[in-house]
């Protein structure tokens, strides 16, 4: 315990002290960079709007990140199952990875109204693609001697992805979820930019009020959300890799 | 120094007025290039020693932010963050107002035979930026529990077209040309009528640099005044500037805009003391109402807020 | 070439890198397809598509699912047949006896020595009880010691079950100790430079390590390996 939370805490308590000090003496302007103590204040001062905020994010991302995975890991099962059939729709999976979010997130709305529908499909459209694209590759380098053995004893082409290239592809899977999860986090964000709700629309409104402490607190907030989310995964990731995947195993 | 020693004594000099440069001046917008803006492109900024490039905005873009910190010289803003920047210590001070009237306004369907503010927010779904002043004084005045709130769409009418029940907030100079064009027939309020009415495209410098070069600040409001004149006399010329800039809007409109705009620009305050000009009273009841609204702590001296010069 | 194999022989085959020994093997187990020709066994009880699992192939690395256990491993072919849980463990149990494992069932690959995983790998050819088993180098990558002994354990095996075993390696002595007939590839172009009964013992153990008729052989092979 003391390994991992000891060493970033140090930068951190610096950095907050280095940055307090500055604003304090003026060195940087307030109203560009708030104190520290100030953000601090504005958590505690709006410590319910925020709650509420942080659990609307919460459970925007966190709904569009479960969809990303499903539906992430189901298309890259499809594709994997022939090269047609990957040269034909892999240009389409990439397509939700460079669309600009911003751009799309007001077509969202049309289809999805003012909601949190709109979050979470904001979510979907910016996590889904490295789960995609991670799965995919997962399930199409399992070992040759593998696939050898299962060949060998006749599987069929559903029981050998089940058996083998499900389970071979786990570690990478995870891979591609750690990544989205961040970005459903911000995906999450950008819609609520367009629909309202959540910390996205804290900082919008706080914006406009050049409430540039509270805008901070919200962006930590979402950082934090984004932390949580990704913990969760490494998590999960250690329970089922821990017994057989080098990238688990303790030093 | 040494360079502006040049520009003074430049023509004087002759041969010399070759190295003597026109200061380079950064004039950042808080939108695209419209209408709004079309005295700053016709603006004979050269005829006053300057040297201006324009710098269009966007969404969000910060420029009461921008001029405080001085990485613009001049900066687009409205009079409502002027007071706001200045309470929190960023030092801004307004120039030139464009707009002696504030031009939002709440844009709803006509088929809703609604007669004020107040009926477009009985029910159906309002857009706003509900961190704005004149959207929480519209909450104190008539509340927002029979509305769903949004938040603006930012010029885009997509989704007021799609609704009928639908309502936002909106330019009156702007986003209503562009509902009737695409065949919706459509009501307007202007904010102002609930008393609330900031300046509206302000010319805005930094006090630092007012207090440095006054000189410099004068010229650009002569240049910018001069500007105005011109494109409220002919806009056409600017307008072809600012729509290759912008093509999103068709030339039609632009034409349309600038000529609906003017009474916004040119009343009679503007036609007594000049195009832009600001009064001690405007801003002070401006100030009173940040009070009310408990968005300012402490009132702020109306004076510090604005220069004529 | 045209090679005949006997059902129960033990058939080593040698030859230089890149000759086609492990691809010859593999054609045998249906992994590859001959470009021109066919494998056929006799009698014909042994169709393609049937029977499958009278067919082992122990791999050249021993070739585990990480993330199974070793007594899952060994029961893969098991399950791949459809067979009941129970039933299973209790074959692979046998199985796993048979090299040597009664112990760390529970154990995952990683956690292994490389000996380990090599008997969990014979296991699991062993567990569907195969008429044929091929091997395609399986030593290669052990300590001498633990060759030794795996090399003793299958001979041992062979005998007891009957089964067919063709056995690819690079290791001349290996041949010898092991197999009771012995084919050389040439370099290239997979004609049979020499194709010999080894006149050994039947019993083959430790011992006969040092006996100079294991000698004898080897330099006959190594000579038309050579050649």
């Amino acid at each position: 315990m003391k390994k991992t939370l000891l060493p970033p805490l140090i930068p951190l308590v610096g950095l907050t002290l280095m940055a307090e000090f500055l604003v304090r003496q003026g060195f940087v302007r307030a109203y560009l960079v708030p104190a520290p103590s100030a953000v601090f204040r504005a958590m505690v001062s709006s410590r319910a709007e925020l709650a509420q905020a942080l659990a609307s994010t919460s459970a925007g991302s966190l709904a569009g990140f479960a969809l990303s995975a499903i539906v992430g890991i189901a298309i890259a099962i499809l594709l994997s199952s022939s090269r047609g059939v990957q040269r034909a729709f892999y240009p389409y999976a990439i397509f939700f990875q460079t669309v600009p979010l911003i751009a799309v997130a007001p077509l969202l709305v049309i289809w999805f109204g003012f909601g949190i529908e709109t979050v979470i499909a904001s979510a979907f459209v910016a996590s889904v693609f490295p789960v995609i694209a991670n799965t995919l590759s997962g399930i199409l380098s399992t070992d040759p001697p593998l696939r050898d053995l299962f060949k060998l004893y006749g599987a069929s082409p559903l029981v050998t992805l089940f058996k083998l290239h499900l389970p071979a592809a786990l570690p990478q899977v995870f891979t591609g979820l750690r990544v989205s999860a961040g970005l459903a986090v911000v995906g999450a964000i950008v819609g609520e930019f367009i629909a309202g709700g959540g910390l996205g629309s804290v900082v919008d409104v706080a914006r406009t009020q050049q409430r540039i402490d509270k805008v901070f607190a919200a962006v930590l907030l979402a950082s934090l959300l984004g932390l949580g989310l990704f913990g969760l995964i490494n998590l999960l990731s250690y329970l089922m890799l821990r017994r057989w995947h080098a990238s688990e195993q303790l030093e | 120094m040494l360079r502006r020693t040049f520009l003074k004594t430049g023509p004087a000099l002759g041969i010399l007025t070759a190295c003597g440069k026109p200061a380079r001046i950064k004039l950042a917008l808080n939108w695209k290039p419209e209408p709004e803006f079309g005295g700053f492109y016709a603006a004979p900024y050269s005829k006053y020693g300057l040297d201006v490039e324009i710098l269009p905005g966007g969404t969000g873009t910060p420029t009461v932010q921008m001029v405080g910190a001085g990485s613009v010289d001049f900066g687009i803003v409205s009079a409502d963050e002027v007071v706001l920047a200045r309470s929190h210590g960023n030092d801004v001070v307004a120039l030139f107002a464009v707009f002696q009237d504030s031009p939002t306004g709440i844009m709803a369907h006509a088929s809703r035979n609604l007669t004020g503010i107040g009926d477009v927010l009985k029910e159906g779904t309002i857009a706003l930026e509900s961190g704005l002043p004149f959207a929480r004084l519209l909450e104190r005045k008539y509340g927002f529990s029979h509305v769903k709130v949004v938040p603006s769409p930012g010029g885009d009418i997509t989704s007021f077209l799609h609704d009928e029940k639908f309502a936002q907030q909106c330019y009156l100079t702007s986003e209503p040309i562009a509902a009737r064009r695409k065949g919706a027939a459509v009501k307007v309020f202007a904010v102002s009528q609930i008393g609330y009415d900031p300046y509206t495209t302000v010319l805005a410098v930094s006090g630092e640099s007012l207090r440095k070069n006054p000189d410099r600040a004068k010229a650009m409001v002569a240049a910018v005044r001069e500007g105005w004149r011109a494109y409220l006399d002919d806009p056409k010329a600017a307008n072809q500037q600012m729509n290759q800039l912008n093509p999103t809007m068709d030339a039609q409109t632009f034409a349309e805009v600038a000529e609906v705009q003017k009474p916004f620009i040119e009343t009679d305050a503007a036609r007594r003391n000049g195009l832009g000009t600001m009064s001690h009273e405007r801003w002070e009841t401006l100030i009173g109402q940040f009070k009310e609204l408990g968005d300012i702590s402490q009132t702020i001296p109306a004076g510090e807020c604005f220069r004529v010069l | 070439m045209d090679l005949r194999i006997k059902e129960g022989e033990f058939l080593a085959v040698l030859g230089p890198s890149g000759c086609g020994k492990s691809t010859l093997l593999r054609m045998i187990a249906r992994l590859a397809e001959p470009d021109s020709g066919q494998i056929r066994m006799e009698p014909n009880t042994m169709e393609p598509n049937k029977d499958r699992f009278q067919t082992a192939f122990v791999f050249q690395d021993a070739n585990l699912l990480p993330w199974r256990n070793v007594l899952d491993n060994a029961a893969l072919p098991l399950e791949l047949m459809g067979e009941a849980r129970a039933r299973r463990d209790e074959r692979a149990r046998a199985a796993l006896d048979q090299v040597g494992l009664r112990e760390a069932l529970d154990r995952y690959p990683a956690q292994l020595s490389g000996g380990m995983r090599m008997r969990v790998s014979m296991a699991r050819a062993l567990v569907t009880e195969p008429r044929l088993l091929l091997l395609d180098e399986p030593f290669a990558a052990l300590d001498e010691i633990t060759r030794f002994h795996l090399d003793v354990q299958l001979r041992e095996l062979w005998q007891r079950r009957g089964m067919t075993v063709i056995f690819v390696t690079h290791s001349v002595s290996e041949a010898a100790f092991l197999a009771n007939r012995a084919v050389v590839l040439a370099r290239s172009g997979g004609a049979i430079k020499l194709d010999r009964r080894l006149e050994l013992p039947a019993v083959r153990n430790n011992e006969l390590r040092g006996d100079p008729r294991l000698g004898q052989e080897m330099r006959l092979l190594l000579g038309a390996i050579e050649e």
